[in-house]
């Protein structure tokens, strides 16, 4: 895995009068997990949206850098594996048929989902809609890992996991830093992570 | 490695047979178009008899009546296209997963197979209750097709820009009056001349050219409008 890094700078978002995310920088490299804590509200998860391309900020720059090309939003929209607890899947879909529409999607190999799925301890026959909630996250993890992602962005990452689960999920993270890639994790209370780690506090 | 075109390819082909598998599965849209479409053919025939019998209302009232027929079958369905994304929030996966081109090429395909289905039902019965006899068939056919893909098209692109909108079915409504009143004029003007078999004049270009820019028109604008 080549180099990575992302880094951001006085990132702000405004919802209509609300002010959700006040101005927050820092950065991470490959092989490090950056932990971002605070109260519910505190801007956590606008702060991961905006890092991932699916929010604009108001103000503020975003760095993510791969192999010395820093990329548009819309590259970093692609390259970023991203777990929230509002990303959903199609009801109607199993688990497998939902992870193979994603990889046709992005064009890789079907095989590459049905290894996830196996990873994470998912049925692929078991209808997404009919999934418990721990069986959900452990598909958002699945597909985040989908297209072997250098950046992790992981919001709340281990709610609704049994202790299996969380280890599982564990594992898949700690073999993403070995191999160079970079994790960004967001959660009200304070998690442990293996690893190089470093913070940033929302507050509030 | 595969080609980014084979790629877009491969990513339009999959949510096409995406939307169609979910749709199969739910038959949300489905059910609510044919269950539009049905109740509008009976309270038509059941209003009018077979008016079809009566040359002025043949060619004057019955074409505008089936494009409206068909208007209101593909509001009840097209619109959930992006609409139950967002709320259903697969949008996200989505927007990070799919180049926004290919999506809309692939929501467009699904959309269009779906009204061109509709079509192909409500059609021949709506003929049939109305005895409606027509002078140029292939000429309808064109009309239902070049109209029935300009209906799907500019449905999906308002269902994309309304999918952003706190008031989505209320933006729907406004935003569809402007775009798909000329394309409506037109293939009724269309069909009008093939119930009475003259020629499709300028008609047929107008519609085709309609097709083209509003799907030139989705394609350019739908990456800005699903995109932050």
């Amino acid at each position: 895995m080549g180099s990575v890094s992302l880094s951001f700078d006085g990132v702000r978002r405004r919802f209509g009068r609300v002010r959700a995310l006040e101005p927050a920088s820092g950065w991470v490299l490959a092989g490090e997990t950056l932990v971002v804590t605070g109260a519910n509200g505190s801007g956590k998860s606008t702060l991961l949206r905006c890092l991932a391309g699916l929010l604009a900020p108001d103000a503020g720059t975003i760095e993510h850098v791969e192999d010395g090309a820093a990329l548009s939003p819309a590259e970093r929209r692609a390259r970023i594996g991203f777990v929230a607890p509002d990303l959903a899947f199609y009801d109607e879909l199993s688990a497998g048929e939902n992870l193979e529409f994603f990889a046709r999607l992005r064009g890789l190999p079907v095989a590459r989902a049905e290894e996830l799925l196996d990873r994470v301890g998912l049925p692929a026959d078991r209808e997404a809609g009919a999934l418990s909630s721990g069986m959900r996250q452990r598909l958002r993890w699945a597909w985040a890992l989908l297209a072997r992602p250098r950046a992790l962005l992981l919001d709340e990452p281990f709610q609704n996991l049994d202790v299996e689960g969380e280890n599982t999920v564990r594992s898949l993270l700690g073999e993403h830093l070995a191999s160079g890639g970079l994790a960004v994790l967001a959660s009200p209370v304070t998690l442990e992570v293996a690893g190089a780690v470093s913070r940033l506090d929302l507050g509030r | 490695m595969p080609s980014p075109a084979s790629i877009w390819v491969a990513s339009a082909r999959a949510v096409f047979t995406k939307d169609w598998r979910c749709e199969l599965r739910s038959r949300y849209a489905l059910n609510a178009i044919a269950l539009f479409a049905v109740t509008t053919l009976v309270v038509t025939s059941a209003a009018l008899g077979p008016a079809g019998t009566n040359k002025t209302l043949a060619i004057n009232v019955l074409p505008a009546m089936l494009w409206l027929i068909l208007l209101f079958a593909a509001a009840a369905g097209l619109p959930r296209a992006f609409v139950h994304e967002e709320e259903s929030h697969t949008a996200i996966a989505l927007r990070l997963a799919a180049p926004p081109s290919a999506l809309f090429v692939g929501k467009l395909a699904f959309g269009v197979s779906l009204l061109l289905g509709i079509e192909a039902l409500v059609a021949p019965l709506y003929l049939a209750v109305m005895s409606l006899e027509v002078a140029s068939p292939g000429q309808l056919v064109i009309a239902l097709v070049a109209g029935g893909y300009g209906l799907a098209v500019g449905s999906v692109l308002i269902a994309a820009l309304a999918s952003q909108a706190r008031g989505r079915s209320t933006l729907f409504s406004v935003l569809a009056f402007p775009v798909l009143m000329p394309l409506l004029l037109i293939a009724i003007e269309l069909t009008r001349n093939a119930v009475a078999g003259d020629p499709a004049g300028v008609a047929l270009p107008q519609l085709l050219l309609y097709d083209g820019s509003v799907t030139i028109a989705g394609l350019m604008l739908f990456p800005a409008v699903w995109n932050p």
